[in-house]
């Protein structure tokens, strides 16, 4: 058995921040990650950083921009305390190395993004991610502490009410470990894997999520998913919303720039729920262009110049000619909307604490809540590092005063018994037909526009997916480096935060950011001015509701 | 769907091996029908769903930018999620599909990067500050565009290690940091935020920078247009620049600029000595007296060439200090 003060899960942006957070306040800290820290998702974010630091721009405005982005669903003390945190977030990335674009004076260089009202969000080319990535693993690697890499997750252990730890088994040899800890940090990111048309990385399977919730954690929030309105037709891949804020536009297939009738003042930089119902709505009714991947509209930036798409949008024109074998400098790019981001997660506080002693959460597999009901562009990077850094300072302080951890022989073999006898069973369910049938369903019924009818299929099929998973089967029989293993783990996972994205979203009869009700077009503040909360029974999730916090800002129409 | 795309017969021959139970790695042919722009790694996570879930293999963001799904692609050290079936297909007929090289096999496609890990590790990959100036307390530090611009594309690198499996440097000496981490390397000596230019530059050297057999096939390897080989050539520069030459690699290459300048082409007897200074010169006398029987006027002193005049004036318009400030 391994024993440390505390456990991050995940080695993205959040759990690196965490980490550090906690090696700074003097303790002794492990990660656990199912990929190298450099291969985390955070990686991918391309757009940008929100700080409020431009002359003309103010802190009190991105406070605004993010409750209003969030229709109101945003708790406003964590918002402010948020937006507050965000310059001396970015001065310390530069600090720590990251490399940022610049302007002409030497100051950090920014862009506008959709549903903000001035450029403040700062960026690293269209490598955003990728540079804040680079930046806090060179950070982190200059501390002391221990690293289980290419571990998969697999069960947290509670007693009393308070985490022991957790028991994960190490990819390269297959072997169990029980890993005992004070103080549990969950930063394993999204799930957005439940859907089919997703921009998430294959390995977005809300493994700490599903764990968590399973140990009796409180999610909030479940179904709220961000879908961004351009994904790559085909693949699903992010064209960033940089695109569109560097001047790029939507265009239907009647050659109409259709965002004036959706959101007439901004056009193309509404907010990201609007820009993806605006998609949708012009595909539906026909204006939309059609191929062998479905309808689509077009996103062009030609108009930019050769020049500027270039040394700007490096990797849209990479991945447009690698993916779609388009060349944006001189073709539109076909796009429709994919999930991007899911605003809900482990319910904390903004000091990262969730409902069960012990276990602290951060970055997109939690949900403070400050994104509410939609999440503005360039505020997930910022969400990372401020909430991993309060989380790992939260972890710490608690940590070095818990008691001692205790586990037990017993909680191994609890959690490793269901993966061995998914492995020596003769017959049974195939993992990836599963989360095939699976990310088809919730692409249904579950997606951008929702009703009751729908919902209640989607949740019959999503129960029934779930009892096919109770006899799935491990085919591969080898020890070493198993990953239809990890397969089936991660669509157990996958099962889970589905039932409970489809259980909130039927229960929720409104319409607020990023979840549109046919059937409620309005939204309803006397009623639905709460957020979701649900924990886990036998027969699925048990919910509740909370209130929002409000400050200063009363709920109003929310127009762009 | 509207209509369907047309595909074409792709076949697979994939590299199999688990260590827990095959005595050697083995090919293991698929065949599939996919739409000639369809991903490698697409066309592989389909064997993996469709017909054998024991493929193994690394990925994750299939986009190009978390560097998981590096592996050889009909002999090239690529990412297969950004390389298309129909192309390998037209090329070579079919796809095969291997690990990396240079690094042990786990198992399948997956390799141990471990040994290129600690390459990266041993650069000292973070900013090393001077403490008598500290960063700008508040404020981000103030950087110029073109200073932004020195560090060329190396913060695009992805750490993928298609590089390292490409680099036949590496393969002939384990020692050496390879591509990705020399790029790396390079990325912090032109940081204006460092302060241990000079000693990176130092260090780097013993068994380090000059291994590199200038092959280009990193950059040739590298998906994120890196180009490893040109920051490695701008560092052997700046070594040189730096410190005059105290190693074999650095006093090579002063030797032979200084040769080319005297007569118009290498005085080899001399490059040796200048190279590998006297304790050098007996260290290799074996490999010299077989040099000498097979060719006795390598001790002696070439003629200088005609027009030696006007390599002079190359010379003098190098040595001229560069309007960019290179």
């Amino acid at each position: 058995m391994q024993r440390h003060d505390v456990v991050v899960v995940g080695a993205g942006l959040a759990g690196q921040r965490a980490a550090l957070a906690a090696i700074q306040a003097g303790r002794e800290v492990a990660i656990v990650s199912k990929l190298h820290p450099l291969r985390s998702h955070s990686g991918a974010a391309q757009g940008g950083i929100n700080a409020a630091v431009g002359k003309e721009d103010s802190v009190e405005t991105h406070i605004y921009d993010t409750v209003k982005g969030s229709d109101y669903l945003g708790d406003q003390d964590a918002i402010e305390f948020f937006c507050r945190e965000a310059g001396p977030t970015v001065v310390e990335m530069e600090h720590f190395g990251t490399v940022f674009s610049r302007g002409p004076d030497g100051s950090l260089a920014r862009r506008a993004f959709g549903g903000a009202g001035f450029p403040r969000t700062i960026y690293a080319a269209d490598r955003t991610g990728l540079a804040l990535l680079q930046g806090m693993w060179e950070r982190l690697g200059t501390e002391r502490f221990t690293l289980y890499e290419e571990w998969d997750l697999t069960d947290l252990v509670v007693r009393e009410g308070r985490v022991q730890g957790i028991v994960a088994f190490d990819r390269k040899t297959g072997e169990f470990e029980e890993i005992a800890a004070r103080a549990v940090v969950i930063a394993t990111g999204p799930y957005g894997r439940v859907y089919g048309r997703t921009t998430n990385a294959h390995s977005c399977t809300g493994d700490g999520v599903a764990v968590a919730y399973d140990a009796g954690a409180v999610l909030k929030d479940m179904e709220f998913v961000q879908f961004h309105p351009t994904a790559l037709l085909e693949s699903g891949i992010l064209i960033t919303e940089g695109a569109r804020g560097e001047g790029g536009y939507l265009k239907n297939a009647k050659g109409e720039r259709f965002m004036s009738r959706y959101a007439p003042h901004v056009l193309d930089l509404a907010s990201r729920d609007v820009v993806s119902r605006a998609i949708v709505t012009e595909v539906a009714e026909g204006r939309g262009f059609s191929g062998p991947y479905g309808g689509y509209v077009n996103l062009e930036v030609m108009h930019l110049g050769r020049e500027m798409i270039e040394s700007r949008l490096q990797e849209i024109v990479d991945f447009s000619r690698n993916f779609a074998g388009i060349d944006p400098v001189t073709e539109p790019i076909p796009v429709y909307p994919g999930q991007h981001y899911m605003m809900g997660g482990i319910s904390t506080n903004l000091h990262g604490e969730t409902s069960i002693r012990g276990l602290f959460a951060a970055g997109e597999a939690a949900c403070v809540s400050i994104h509410g009901a939609n999440r503005l562009g360039g505020n997930s990077l910022l969400e990372t590092l401020v909430f991993g850094k309060q989380a790992g300072i939260a972890a710490a302080a608690y940590a070095a005063s818990a008691p001692a951890p205790e586990m037990h022989a017993s909680d191994l073999d609890r959690a490793a018994a269901p993966l061995r006898a998914w492995s020596s069973r003769t017959d049974g369910e195939d993992p990836s037909a599963l989360r095939t049938e699976l990310q088809q369903t919730m692409e249904r019924y579950a997606s951008i526009y929702r009703n009751e009818a729908d919902l209640l299929e989607g949740l019959r099929r999503v129960r029934a997916l779930k009892a096919r998973f109770a006899r799935v089967r491990v085919v591969d029989q080898s020890r070493v480096y198993n990953v239809n293993l990890t397969d089936a783990l991660e669509v157990g996972h996958l099962i889970e935060l589905s039932e409970a994205i489809v259980v909130g979203a039927y229960a929720r009869t409104e319409s607020r950011g990023a979840h549109a009700r046919t059937d409620y077009p309005k939204r309803d503040d006397a009623h639905w001015m709460r957020h979701t909360l649900a924990q886990r029974t036998p027969d699925g999730p048990s919910l509740s509701y909370g209130p929002v916090t409000f400050t200063r800002w009363e709920p109003k129409e929310r127009v762009y | 769907m509207t209509t369907q795309e047309s595909t074409i017969a792709a076949t697979f021959d994939v590299y199999r091996f688990d260590p827990t139970k095959d005595a050697a790695p083995r090919y293991q042919r698929y065949t599939l029908d996919v739409p000639p722009h369809t991903p490698v790694l697409s066309a592989l996570l389909r064997i993996r769903a469709e017909q054998d879930p024991s493929l193994t293999l690394r990925y994750s963001c299939r986009s190009a930018i978390c560097g998981s799904c590096a592996m050889r692609v009909n002999s090239k050290s690529r990412l297969a999620c950004e390389t298309q079936v129909g192309p390998e297909i037209e090329r070579n007929g079919r796809v095969v599909v291997e690990p990396m090289r240079n690094q042990a096999v786990l198992r399948d496609l997956v390799v141990d990067q471990e040994p290129f890990w600690r390459q990266y590790d041993r650069i000292d990959p973070h900013l090393i500050l001077d403490p008598r100036h500290p960063m700008p307390e508040g404020v981000p530090t103030s950087m110029s565009p073109e200073q932004v611009e020195a560090f060329k594309e190396t913060p695009r690198c992805i750490a993928c290690g298609a590089c390292y499996s490409a680099c036949p440097a590496v393969e002939a000496d384990p020692g050496f940091p390879g591509p990705m981490a020399l790029a790396k390397l390079y990325r912090f000596v032109v940081d204006p935020r460092d302060s241990a230019h000079q000693d990176r530059l130092l260090r780097i050297q013993p068994g380090g920078l000059w291994t590199c057999l200038r092959c280009h096939l990193c950059t040739a390897a590298c998906p994120k247009d890196v180009r490893p080989s040109e920051r490695i050539r701008d560092l052997k520069e700046m070594a040189v620049r730096a410190q005059g030459g105290t190693e074999n690699g650095s006093r090579h290459a002063i030797g032979f600029k200084d040769n080319i300048r005297e007569r118009g082409v290498l005085i080899e007897a001399k490059l040796v000595r200048q190279t590998s200074g006297v304790a050098g010169l007996v260290g290799q006398a074996g490999q010299g007296v077989r040099i000498y029987r097979k060719k006795p006027e390598i001790l002696k002193t070439p003629r200088k060439i005609e027009g030696l005049d006007e390599v002079e004036q190359i010379y003098r318009a190098l040595d001229r200090p560069a309007e960019d400030g290179q």
